[in-house]
């Protein structure tokens, strides 16, 4: 008893203390929650000059603190309460390349917040440009540059440049080929929508995508020829002030040196009240 | 009186630590850096001033609390004067209060000195005295003061590396319990979100004593942090300090 006085108090005391400090604290903690705090939501990332310069001070844990970014960025960019949240979206993004280069989703969830929420289609394209150059042997950041500029920005140059970057890289999907052939159709490049589409339609060795091939390729004829034909007409009307009766009246006229024909050998269709030429049969109905 | 006395001699003990002086170069060193950091920058500078130097009052002052709360009890046992001490008629809980308040005490010199560097800096630049600083300084005390208590209590049980790396795993957990707050909002209601909640009420809320990025971005500050804040310092540093004194008692030095 003696040796418990000198120790001080006794056990029940301490044990009092214990749960009494121990509610107070949580009841504190409680009261604290509640307390609104002004908050600025990523200032404290905003003023990092760049990650170049930041994977120095992280010690070899530059991955890790990329991962952490990166994870803070999804919970912000989800907070559609912080109106402002897209003002500093790539600098942010260009933190998190810097710290892992090779850390692949950033770039790709980068591209889609800045196309579908932050509506700044340039700076998605950007991102993923920046996957690519860390990342050359990555065929889905200009692939889906590609789907970006047909799709949301409707720049089919842009995303035949974009689809021709996928396509060279080893490992790409069949599809990029097509995409890009579609996309040179889609700005009339021709020549080169029938050169990719015939080098399709000779490798190929799925029996679907040969038929999806000669469709393309009979649509990109058929375009070729209408366009021959419909300068023909207008060079018809100009000199007889009137359409043609008949498409052979063309070749009569001296205007055209033969008729073409469809790649299924039959003729185009011509309506002489419009003076308009057009295919006899659907491409995809063929 | 006798835990001032206690205190007193800690205090003297401490505050003849080498270590505790490299830390206050190091830490006096960084904050003056900040103002060639300052200049990199493309804007507000006094800004980044502020930060660093904030950042840096809490970081070293975290450091010197670990180290020198981790050590001293240690020392007491390390050097037997422990013996000498407790064959004196006092409480053992008097003891780790003792030692407590000594350690505060230098915490609090430390702090002030660093403090002073930090200001006159913040001063050059601005020639206005910012009061928000202060109070942001204060909330940085009352979490050196829980720091020391835990650091203290893990020194009571275990080795000074063991318990450098207990205390400077705290001030982690600490400073990224918040995170908690997040998962609890995503998480549907259940027993999972109950024991969540549980574990984010029962671990230590050090950004309860936060306030840099209201200070550093002139924002209103919420008046209400300031009476609980410190009550909820007290209450968990109380909480430590009593198990701390629990497992002291139970130590047998005879």
């Amino acid at each position: 008893m003696s040796l418990l006085k000198e120790k001080g108090f006794s056990p029940l005391f301490f044990i009092l203390i214990l749960l009494l400090s121990c509610g107070a604290f949580i009841t504190t903690e409680l009261k604290i929650e509640r307390i609104s705090r002004k908050k600025i939501p990523g200032s404290s990332i905003i003023y990092i000059p760049s990650g170049k310069y930041l994977k120095y001070a992280t010690f070899g844990y530059s991955s890790l603190l990329a991962d952490l970014i990166y994870i803070w960025a999804i919970q912000y960019y989800s907070d559609t309460s912080i109106e402002e949240r897209f003002k500093y979206l790539d600098h942010i993004f260009s933190i998190i390349s810097e710290l892992d280069p090779h850390y692949l989703d950033p770039y790709e969830v980068g591209a889609v917040i800045a196309l579908y929420e932050a509506k700044n289609p340039d700076l998605s394209l950007q991102i993923l440009d920046s996957g690519l150059a860390k990342n050359p042997q990555q065929w889905i950041f200009p692939f889906e540059a590609g789907h970006y500029a047909q799709l949301v920005i409707k720049d089919y140059k842009l995303a035949q440049h974009h689809y021709r970057r996928a396509m060279e890289i080893d490992g790409s999907p069949p599809i990029a080929k097509r995409l890009y052939a579609n996309a040179a159709f889609k700005v009339m490049d021709f020549q080169t929508s029938w050169r990719t589409w015939l080098e399709i339609l000779q490798t190929t060795k799925d029996e679907r995508i040969k038929k999806i091939a000669s469709n393309h390729l009979y649509q990109v004829k058929a375009a070729i020829d209408i366009d021959i034909i419909t300068n023909a007409i207008q060079k018809f009307r100009e000199r007889y002030q009137r359409n043609p009766i008949e498409l052979s009246h063309l070749v009569r006229a001296g205007f055209l040196e033969s008729l073409p024909k469809d790649l299924d050998g039959q003729e185009y269709l011509y309506d002489p009240s419009k003076g308009e030429a057009k295919p006899p049969t659907i491409p995809w109905k063929r | 009186m006798k835990i001032r006395a206690i205190a007193s001699n800690t205090f003297k003990e401490a505050i003849r630590d080498r270590i505790l002086y490299l830390l206050l170069f190091f830490a006096a060193v960084t904050i003056i850096s900040s103002r060639i950091l300052a200049l990199l920058t493309v804007g507000d500078r006094v800004k980044i001033i502020k930060d660093v130097g904030l950042a840096s009052l809490s970081l070293f002052g975290a450091l010197m609390a670990i180290v020198m709360g981790t050590s001293l009890v240690h020392k007491e046992i390390d050097k037997k004067t422990i013996y000498t001490l407790l064959s004196k008629p006092i409480h053992r809980s008097q003891f780790i209060l003792g030692k407590f308040f000594g350690l505060i005490l230098t915490l609090f010199m430390m702090l002030l000195f660093m403090s002073l560097i930090f200001l006159a800096l913040v001063f050059s630049y601005t020639f206005t005295i910012d009061w928000n600083l202060l109070l942001a300084i204060f909330l940085i005390f009352l979490e050196l003061s829980l720091i020391t208590s835990v650091a203290i209590l893990f020194s009571c049980f275990s080795t000074p590396i063991l318990s450098s790396i207990f205390s400077l795993s705290f001030y982690l957990i600490g400073h990224l319990s918040w995170g908690l707050e997040t998962l609890i909002q995503k998480i549907n209601p259940g027993p999972v979100k109950v024991l969540i909640q549980i574990i984010h009420l029962l671990l230590p809320d050090l950004e309860n004593f936060n306030i840099k990025t209201e200070v550093v971005h002139n924002l209103p500050l919420p008046s209400h942090l300031f009476i609980f804040a410190p009550v909820y310092g007290f209450f968990f540093t109380l909480f430590c300090l009593t198990i701390a004194s629990f497992i002291f008692r139970k130590r047998d030095f005879i």
